[in-house]
């Protein structure tokens, strides 16, 4: 099948949507489909080779923070080519509703057209404000994902209609085929707990962790957090005085590195306190097989099924997180016997599965030749040509 | 008979005539303050009302269905954010009216929504191509020229009013303000910072 996929955001960042684009289309090129992916970059910029440039990516202030993406003329010229020499028999555009070349491929597409939406945090003050001139597009789409509840509820909430809920997908093998590292093994005396996310951002929630660590070292002296992610380090240095020195910053860490921590430590703390839509840092970290302490949030709930993958604890509370931690040191049997259930219970997130949802989709949209007529395939809106090209009758 | 070689009329004579200086110079002070403090709720309504101009203009250009969705999305919900925003900040002061303005929290927010629908609006607008295309539109032409205009007022307004704050905040701070309390219950005064420098492709 051609397949066409729209990324919104600039590859040059990382970001879950970005990273869940970039391993859909290589899923689907390994199956023998053939891909495009259209995002937001320059000629200069080195990118996959699957990847079509649609122009220079621009930071924008939008839905509260900063996003690196492309519009204008230029952009809405690069998309139409695209659109008309890929003749795709599916358009899968992600997080349709962005300011960017998601959108232009919306307005400028007829056929096919797919959308993913990521997001659960939609702004509603800027989105009732856009919501008339999106609505008319919105009626194009065939079929609408989303990738949690959580995003699915932002979807019916503020654009009406439904949407099926297929997962982000993980790369399950690589993570659960990993190689610990001895340097980041605990032992029983001195045990290791892990850490992943922005240093500096207190949704992340290193700050509650921080506040649990006289607790957790009172129990076990030597006990040690690796913090992996990027982010300035010296507040919660300042935070943590004397116990800083049981704390080590990896700094951003690779892929192989993420997962060889995962495998790693005794512990994976997950203090987030809010801005999660789906979770899929504990995907990854029960992929691993590890022993997972997580915030009550929504989206971790649903990925921990309860707790019966790994224990949850209160959001922000860094008594009820020591707690966690304690009581899983305390009785690893169980806690092994919960990361053994995780490790099962993520297949359902494991690319070839997701894909196969994916795929799904596409075939329930394209029209199939035995019903006559012909394929219709995806084809360029005549009517949106032109610099001004006038989108609203 | 006299005291340290003044005579008794001339001594009261002069403690009079101090007095009566005293108080003209509290009454002037008083009534200057007075007037800065007047000039500057008035500069900070006609700055209101040029923002909420502005933020409409950009709301009517995204609504116009000239500019491509992408563009079109940016600038709408910049605008509905700045216009929240200022709603926001009005709603506080009909609610807690000692206050002369919004606190610093909410002015904060203020400022950062104004600034980023300037952002938004060089963003979308840095193509003179796509200006140029847009002027030759008899709809374009009208909503690019009320855009300019009321981006323009917007750094005017804004000047005006942080000139008139800097100079209460001067006399504020003479003693005599400060010891005579000149200022009463009236709150701080800050000035309105933001970035608004307009597209530079739109200058008319």
């Amino acid at each position: 099948m051609r397949v066409g996929i729209v990324c919104p955001y600039s590859f040059d960042v990382p970001g879950g949507v970005q990273f869940h684009v970039r391993d859909l289309a290589e899923h689907l090129i390994s199956e023998g489909h053939e891909v495009s992916v259209l995002a937001p970059a320059d000629d200069e910029t080195p990118v996959p080779a699957y990847v079509a440039a649609a122009g220079r990516a621009v930071p924008v202030p939008y839905n509260g923070s900063v996003a690196r993406v492309t519009f204008g003329p230029v952009s809405a010229t690069r998309t139409r080519r695209w659109l008309a020499d890929g003749s795709f028999d599916v358009l899968h555009i992600h997080e349709p509703i962005t300011p960017s070349v998601a959108i232009l491929a919306l307005w400028a597409a007829t056929g096919p057209i797919v959308a993913t939406f990521h997001t659960a945090n939609l702004r509603s003050r800027a989105m009732q404000a856009a919501y008339p001139l999106v609505r008319p597009l919105l009626e194009k789409l065939s079929a609408r994902i989303a990738v949690s509840e959580d995003a699915r509820r932002t979807v019916v909430e503020h654009l009406g209609g439904d949407a099926v809920v297929i997962p982000n997908g993980v790369y399950v093998d690589r993570f659960a085929a990993a190689a610990p590292r001895p340097e980041w093994q605990g032992t029983a005396e001195a045990p290791t707990v892990g850490f992943l996310g922005r240093i500096d951002e207190p949704r992340k929630g290193l700050q509650v962790l921080c506040r649990a660590l006289p607790r957790l070292r009172a129990a076990h002296p030597g006990l040690r957090v690796l913090v992996a992610g990027r982010g300035e380090r010296d507040d919660a240095v300042e935070a943590l005085g004397e116990h800083a020195g049981s704390v080590q910053f990896l700094g951003s860490v690779s892929d192989d590195d993420k997962a060889a921590l995962l495998r790693s430590v005794d512990v994976y703390v997950a203090p987030q306190t809010a801005g999660e839509s789906f979770g899929i840092v504990l995907v990854e970290a029960l992929s691993a097989g590890a022993r997972v302490v997580a915030s009550d949030l929504g989206a971790f709930r649903r990925v921990l099924d309860g707790g019966r993958l790994g224990v949850l604890f209160p959001t922000g509370s860094a008594d009820a997180l020591a707690d966690a931690v304690l009581g899983v040191l305390a009785d690893p049997e169980r806690a092994d016997a919960m990361a053994a259930a995780g490790q099962a219970g993520v297949r359902r997130y494991d690319w070839p599965t997701v894909a196969a949802d994916v795929m799904a989709v596409y075939e329930t949209v394209v029209p199939s030749s035995r019903f006559g007529r012909g394929r219709t395939r995806v084809a360029e809106d005549p009517r949106t040509r032109g610099l001004l090209g006038r989108w609203r009758a | 008979m006299s005291v340290l070689g003044w005579d008794v009329p001339s001594l009261w004579f002069a403690v009079v005539l101090v007095l009566v200086a005293l108080s003209w110079y509290l009454a002037a002070s008083a009534s200057r303050l007075d007037r800065l403090h007047h000039r500057v709720d008035g500069a900070r309504g006609a700055l209101e009302n040029q923002l909420l101009r502005r933020a409409t203009a950009a709301g009517e250009l995204a609504a116009s269905g000239l500019l491509d969705p992408a563009t079109s999305l940016l600038l709408a919900g910049a605008a509905a954010e700045a216009v929240a925003a200022g709603e926001e900040a009005g709603d506080r002061r009909v609610v807690a009216p000692t206050l002369p303005w919004p606190g610093p929290e909410s002015e904060a927010e203020r400022e950062m929504a104004e600034s980023n629908l300037s952002r938004s609006l060089r963003a979308a607008l840095d193509d003179p191509a796509l200006v140029a295309a847009l002027r030759s539109d008899p709809l374009g032409a009208s909503l690019v020229s009320s855009l300019d205009a009321s981006c323009h007022r917007v750094e005017l307004a804004r000047r005006f009013h942080n000139d008139a704050v800097s100079q209460a905040r001067r006399v504020r701070g003479k003693w005599v303000a400060r010891w005579a309390r000149l200022a009463g219950r009236a709150g701080p005064l800050s000035t309105f910072e933001m970035d608004d420098a307009p597209p530079a492709a739109i200058r008319g």
